[in-house]
């Protein structure tokens, strides 16, 4: 690899300790894709460290300890508990307090602790051209296909990235790799973010890692159906670009080239994602979940306009999971009491995939974690429902943001209306 | 079993030994293994109820979330980690992350006939530094 000066000096120790061996760590992902040279990055979104796995906040902890300093705008990702109120949602003091302890350390570090999934919600918003390194495949996605700016699917080392402002050229840092693989055309009409994640999640069982060129949407999709088709994609293929003409920074329609993989993607494989993942009690589901990815604010007014004057379910919670700069922006505006008033509960830094419920941690036996027997969840994300089965292994009922609180309020599932069969 | 070696593209450095786990189908890293003991459980895996610790595990390619490196290092964290990896194509970066994380040396595209002579059980040696596969006859 040919590193300059700065990433020398790095290796040589001159930004401390903790800097050189995220370097050299680096260093040796660079060298395992044949990367030519480190790009500068302008943002990091990185691991929070997570309580339900045994030694992992030690893991941030340590980075911290060791002297790490992020040195670009960085943002954190979703977490194991909500770190404000973990009794609410029924976890025990030991992990809430545990997963205290990464918030400290991402403290000492400088880190943005946004705790999310959307941290582009909470104001992290990267753009066009700009190299960053994610931990959290839907912000790949999202800054990739939305921003323009430049991504790969990362674990850990975004961390290092975050620590150095430096990363590996290889895979969507390159123009090369920045192009589209499949053709999709889209002849169903989704409507709203259940309907887009759906639409994503087929996409992605087709196209695998590809970069599916997406065409034929009759509109411009809103930022948060955007938002919710990457997601989709990401969690069943292992998409970390999709491509819209017209959207996607500097893509127009002559983003169409010859000899690509056509795929065509109608409401019969819409329907059948939400059939699919109906696999639950339609009287007996004891949570109803609102916010996969992170909500908006946009969706925050969205939930507290459907929850406004009504009154959930005896038998029945409704969660409504976000970061905790949008809870915030939503108290100042009013829209928490309407949602809290009808029974349902607003929980930040975690969710229900993210949170004591999963069976496939591995906790501390000191912790004390016991995940609570749940009979169905009844989500309205295509990502929620593809991890409650994976990571709780309970079974779920998939239907519209509007369906899923009226079934909150009926205490019975209603499906999702086929519009355009 | 006849002796052999073969060569490959190294990724992560470093040498190991164990026997040869061989699948043929790709592995999610987040999901498929049970973190504590190191035993598949993901129901699409033909290698479903075999351990991977201490193995040399051999697969055709590594599936699912970004959240793999976590999965690989909890392996670490709980002594019950693959001895090796070896892939017949470069893994997503977060399954790389997790190797170099773990200290768990991996290798790619070993040359054809390692795919053709390859044995379940095979007593390998992966040299994950210099790119070599290397089959001990059994004592």
């Amino acid at each position: 690899m040919q590193l300059s000066d700065h990433d020398l000096g790095l290796l040589d120790g001159v930004g401390g300790d903790a800097a050189r061996q995220a370097m050299e760590a680096l260093v040796q992902l660079g060298e395992a894709y044949d990367a030519p040279d480190m790009v500068e990055i302008g943002y990091a979104h990185i691991h929070a460290g997570m309580a339900l796995y045994k030694g992992d906040v030690e893991l941030i902890e340590a980075t911290a300890q060791g002297g790490a300093k992020m040195v670009v705008p960085t943002s954190t990702n979703i977490t194991n508990a909500d770190m404000g109120d973990w009794q609410g949602t029924g976890a025990p003091d030991t992990l809430g307090l545990l997963q205290k302890r990464a918030e400290a350390a991402h403290r000492a570090m400088g880190s943005g602790t946004s705790f999310t999934c959307t941290p582009y919600w909470a104001g992290h918003w990267p753009t066009w051209n700009m190299h960053i390194a994610s931990i959290e495949s839907g912000v790949t996605v999202f800054a990739n296909s939305v921003l323009g700016a430049r991504s790969n699917r990362d674990g850990f080392f975004a961390v290092y990235a975050g620590m150095t402002g430096r990363y590996p050229r290889f895979g969507l840092h390159l123009d090369r790799n920045r192009q589209p693989t499949h053709r999709v055309t889209v002849t169903a009409h989704p409507m709203g973010t259940a309907e887009f994640t759906a639409l994503g999640y087929a996409i992605g069982l087709t196209v695998g890692s590809g970069v599916p060129l997406v065409t034929g949407l009759q509109t411009r999709p809103s930022l948060d159906e955007l938002d919710a088709m990457g997601v989709g994609m990401a969690t069943s293929g292992g998409v970390a670009m999709f491509i819209v003409p017209g959207v996607t920074p500097p893509f127009n329609e002559d983003a169409d080239v010859p000899g690509l993989t056509e795929v065509e993607v109608g409401e019969a494989d819409l329907a059948q994602i939400f059939d699919g993942f109906c696999t639950g009690d339609e009287t007996g589901f004891d949570l109803v979940h609102l916010g996969c990815p992170h909500a908006s604010f946009e969706e925050m007014k969205q939930y507290a306009a459907l929850l406004s004057g009504r009154r959930i379910a005896e038998g029945v919670e409704l969660w409504v999971t976000t970061s905790r700069a949008v809870r915030q922006m939503a108290r100042e505006a009013g829209l928490l009491a309407p949602i809290m008033a009808s029974g349902a509960r607003v929980v930040t830094d975690t969710c229900p995939i993210s949170c004591h419920f999963a069976c496939t941690c591995s906790p501390d036996p000191a912790l004390g974690v016991k995940p609570p027997s749940l009979r169905t969840i009844l989500v309205d994300s295509a990502k929620q429902a593809h991890y409650v089965r994976d990571m709780i292994q309970c079974p779920t009922l998939f239907t519209t943001s509007e369906l899923a609180v009226e079934s909150a309020v009926a205490g019975r599932f209603l499906p999702r209306n086929r519009r355009n069969a | 079993m006849p002796e052999g070696v073969w060569q490959a593209r190294g990724v992560v450095g470093g040498q190991a030994e164990g026997a040869a786990l061989v699948s043929r189908t790709a592995l999610s890293f987040l999901g498929d293994l049970d973190i504590c003991s190191g035993v598949v459980v993901g129901r699409s895996s033909d290698l479903l109820g075999a351990c991977v610790t201490g193995r040399v595990l051999v697969l055709p390619a590594s599936r699912g979330s970004a959240g793999a490196w976590r999965f690989l290092f909890q392996l670490k964290v709980h002594d019950s980690h693959p001895a090796a990896l070896v892939l017949k194509e470069l893994p997503d970066p977060s399954v790389t992350q997790g190797a170099i994380l773990s200290g768990v040396p991996m290798v790619v595209e070993p040359e054809a006939e390692f795919w053709e002579d390859l044995r379940d059980g095979d007593l390998l040696q992966v040299d994950g530094t210099i790119g070599r596969i290397a089959r001990r006859n059994a004592e």
